[in-house]
């Protein structure tokens, strides 16, 4: 009896294992089927025609690009500075505590709240319009909060005794702040940044008002009344309203492209967030 | 100067969060005055005859999310089990790579799966209870579903893995088998861990736009009749979410009660997420 | 020092990238109905190439969104499927609405195969509205041969489309009834939920009714006499649910907004309008 029991509970643990495998990857291969027809070297190198019932993606792909480079260049600043602060500069536990649950909670925000605050914000009372800089911060502020907290894993995770080591040695808070706490955490940076990239890159929410639009641009000249193409954004357009054959495979195509962008992001941040994980926890 | 600078760039990080909070509650501020707690409450909404009921478009919310959860769960859960009970260290790493996968698909991606492949699956599938269209709440709730599916995962192995070895080796020296030691230590003492992986999820689901706007239906002020009855959800709903990445935001701008009822939503969407995520992490930390 | 003589390199350099944001040439901006843009988008692809001009399209709102982002000033055209209210123009006094007129389409009450094969063909204006405000819900009520559950798709607010048809059944959007339906927004999302969905029936521009997966109602005057949406009877406004299609500006059309509109009045889209499905206005005045 008991041991039946602990084969059952073995088999149905590892049945929602596997279903849970089926799902990811038959998802992933029916965007690929459908996809992969339209993926070719012109695909990635000429821009929209027809609608989007021709050409390729070209721009879209710089838009997005564009965007996810401006976010990472105003968010990366401000999680350094924030995870210094918890790790440095801020005194009181309560405040350090204050502030991890603020980050936390910030990060469970839905990105739409973000789309509507750069909306009102940048569009609106800045009189931008729609513009690559509202998008990229928008998406800034959406990943600030996971960005700050894998930097602040990864500057929690430094032995103590490499601070009491550099402060030993008669550096200041700010030397050992730059020696020892950034000089160690800076991968932490950069997988943080990777994973919310990638979470960025998909999103649609919250450029769909500030940042892109469907047909007409190419690079951005300047900031006000400039807008970019993006990838999530020509795909949820042509699932409204497309209008030939054509447009199907281009949109599984572009599905299929977005993907692989997300995801070798993702990838690329795993190793060491798996590393620190496992470390952490044991 | 590191410290100047890094107090300064924190208060603008800071500040920008503080100023969104601002922005929705006053640009809110209209429709609380004219409608009060019937916002809230309300039944309808019209927005051509000033009608704002938001109870409609919390009650899509939870429904989906609800279903969401009870699918996702109990499977996440399961794999988790297996992933932190069953399986070696290296074997756990390799398959969490294609859970990534999945956690990869963009929001719009999955809306294009679920138009293409969910739709119509829950048409045939609930025939027998004759939905007018395969795009009902039971639809988005799948769809999340399988979008928070790897954050469960993910979040209940780490719920499973803070559960010292220790333990079960002494479960295990007792004679329980795997099965009675995962039931009586390592789930009991996990399961603050397991219910914050449920509240961050939560949060997730509660706050997804695009995927549930492509399959929802979007029709407005369905609720049950009486409060329990699931029949709503086999007809198509409308979220908060759906409603404030719509046509009415656009409409909205310009018009100040109509602009107030769609920040309104967006305050409730924030009470509700920042809820759930902020009880999450509280019970996370103090357990780990 | 040193911090001077590096103030003194980049500020003016800041300055210039900063002025260099305010006088590049500005870009022609088109935002609204999807019915309209797709002879407007690829006549902006001709342009683009022909003309070397910048000229950007989106369609966030649907007509609406046109006219309102027109109205705004954050677009310099506008499209709509429909005519610009006396609404539309309290709401945006500062801007002179000019609707120039660029083709003709109608509002086509499409069904699923299986309504078409049941043997609906026809509705007239009572049934419309009876199925409308959920009196009925059957299709053998309205002409069906067998009981069939009415899944009707009503067009999401804003939408060009959903307007010319209130407006043709109670006068005036501000008169249609509260009624709760499942909503779609683009064209496309409209013709396969309705070719998918057993009994649908929903409003659509009459030039996506392909007669094979969607089907176009043909609607009952007062005389008895149905009157499908064909090209003759839209022309001659025989159908009761034909609409012009506009692209509108702020005042006189001028500088790109004027190539854009005499491209279109022009030869080429002109057949650009045919192209896509939509009466071209030569056939209108024969």
């Amino acid at each position: 009896m008991r041991r039946g029991l602990d084969i059952v509970m073995g088999c149905v643990a590892g049945g929602c294992l596997l279903a849970c495998l089926t799902i990811s990857t038959g998802l992933v291969w029916s965007i690929a089927r459908r996809g992969w027809g339209a993926l070719s070297f012109s695909f990635f190198t000429e821009q929209i025609a027809l609608v989007g019932a021709s050409g390729g993606i070209l721009w879209n792909l710089v838009g997005t690009t564009v965007l996810l480079s401006t976010a990472f260049l105003a968010c990366a600043p401000l999680a350094v500075s924030l995870a210094l602060m918890e790790r440095v500069w801020l005194r009181s536990e309560s405040m350090k505590k204050a502030l991890r649950l603020g980050l936390y909670t910030a990060n469970g925000l839905p990105s739409i709240v973000f789309g509507l605050f750069g909306f009102l914000v940048f569009v609106q009372w800045c009189g931008w319009g729609k513009s690559w800089l509202a998008g990229g911060l928008v998406l800034a502020m959406s990943m600030l909060p996971t960005v700050t907290l894998v930097v602040l894993e990864r500057m929690a995770a430094i032995p103590q005794r490499y601070i009491a080591a550099a402060t030993g040695l008669g550096l200041s808070q700010s030397q050992v702040a730059w020696a020892v706490l950034l000089k160690q955490s800076w991968g932490g940076l950069i997988s943080g940044s990777l994973l919310g990239l990638a979470r960025a890159a998909g999103e649609t929410a919250p450029i769909m008002f500030t940042a892109t639009i469907f047909a007409g641009v190419t690079f951005p000249k300047g900031v006000v009344e400039n807008p970019v193409l993006t990838l999530p954004y020509h795909i949820f357009i042509l699932a409204q309203d497309s209008f030939a054959a054509g447009v199907e495979t281009k949109m599984w195509g572009t599905a299929l492209v977005l993907l692989g962008l997300v995801f070798s992001m993702s990838v690329a941040a795993l190793p060491s967030r798996l590393y620190l994980h496992e470390e952490s926890d044991v | 100067m590191t410290r100047v600078l890094s107090w300064l760039l924190s208060a603008l990080a800071i500040g920008a969060f503080g100023f969104l909070l601002c922005v929705f509650l006053f640009q809110s501020g209209p429709v609380w005055q004219s409608e009060g707690t019937r916002y809230i409450t309300g039944v309808s909404w019209f927005y051509r005859q000033d009608v704002f009921g938001a109870l409609s478009l919390i009650y899509g919310s939870l429904a989906v999310t609800a279903v969401a959860l009870l699918l996702a769960g109990p499977l996440g859960l399961g794999a988790a089990v297996f992933l932190s009970e069953y399986l070696p260290q290296k074997a756990r790493l390799a398959l969490k790579i294609p859970l990534e996968l999945l956690a990869g698909i963009p929001s719009v991606v999955f809306g294009l799966l679920g138009i293409a492949l969910l739709r119509d699956w829950v048409y045939r599938t609930f025939a027998k209870f004759d939905p007018l269209s395969g795009d009902t709440l039971l639809t988005a709730g799948i769809l999340l579903a399988v979008m928070i599916l790897p954050t469960m995962v993910s979040l209940c192995d780490d719920a499973l893995r803070s559960v010292s070895g220790a333990q079960r080796q002494a479960a295990r020296a007792l004679g329980l088998t795997r099965a009675e030691t995962i039931w009586n230590i390592v789930l009991p003492q996990a399961s603050r861990g397991i219910a914050s992986a449920f509240l961050l999820s939560v949060g997730r689901a509660l706050g997804e736009t695009v995927a549930v706007f492509l399959v929802i239906g979007r029709q407005d002020n369905n609720l049950p009749h009486p409060w329990y009855s699931p029949a709503p959800l086999l007809e198509a709903g409308q979220t908060l979410t759906t409603k404030l990445g719509g046509a009415e935001t656009n409409i909205a701008f310009g018009d100040p009660l109509h602009w107030a009822a769609i920040m309104g939503l967006g305050v409730l969407l924030l009470v509700l997420t920042a809820g759930a995520t902020c009880l999450g992490t509280l019970g996370r930390r103090r357990h780990a | 020092m040193r911090i001077q003589a590096t103030m003194k390199l980049f500020l003016p350099l800041f300055f210039s990238v900063l002025s260099l944001t305010s006088i590049s040439a500005a870009p022609l901006k088109i935002n609204g109905s999807t019915t309209v843009n797709l002879p407007v988008a690829e006549a902006a692809e001709i342009l683009r190439t022909e003309q070397k001009m910048e000229i950007q399209v989106d369609t966030q709102g649907g007509s609406a969104g046109g006219i309102s982002m027109l109205g705004d000033g954050l677009v310099q055209m506008g499209m709509s499927s429909k005519p610009v209210s006396e609404d539309d123009r309290s709401k945006y006094p500062k801007c002179d609405f000019r609707p120039i007129h660029i083709g003709e389409d109608a509002v086509a009450l499409i069904v699923s195969k299986d309504v078409w094969e049941n043997g609906v063909h026809t509705l007239n204006k009572t049934q419309l509205k009876d199925i409308y405000e959920g009196r009925v819900k059957n299709w053998k009520d309205v002409g069906g041969e067998r009981a069939q559950r009415i899944a009707f798709f009503n067009k999401e607010p804003g939408r060009g489309t959903w307007e010319v048809f209130v407006h043709w059944l109670y006068g005036s959007p501000k008169a249609a009834p509260q009624v709760n339906f499942p909503e779609v927004g683009g064209n496309e999302e409209t013709r396969s939920k309705v070719a998918s969905t057993p009994g649908a029936l929903s409003q659509l521009s009459a030039s996506w009714a392909d007669g094979k997966s969607v089907f176009a109602l043909a609607l009952v005057g007062e005389d008895g006499v149905p009157v499908p949406p064909e090209s003759q009877n839209i022309a001659t406004h025989k159908y009761p649910l034909s609409r012009p299609l506009f692209v509108l500006t702020n005042g006189e059309p001028s500088g790109g907004a004027k190539t854009m509109v005499d491209f279109l009045l022009g030869e080429r889209g002109q057949a650009l309008v045919q192209k896509h499905g939509y009466l071209p206005l030569k056939a209108l005045h024969p």
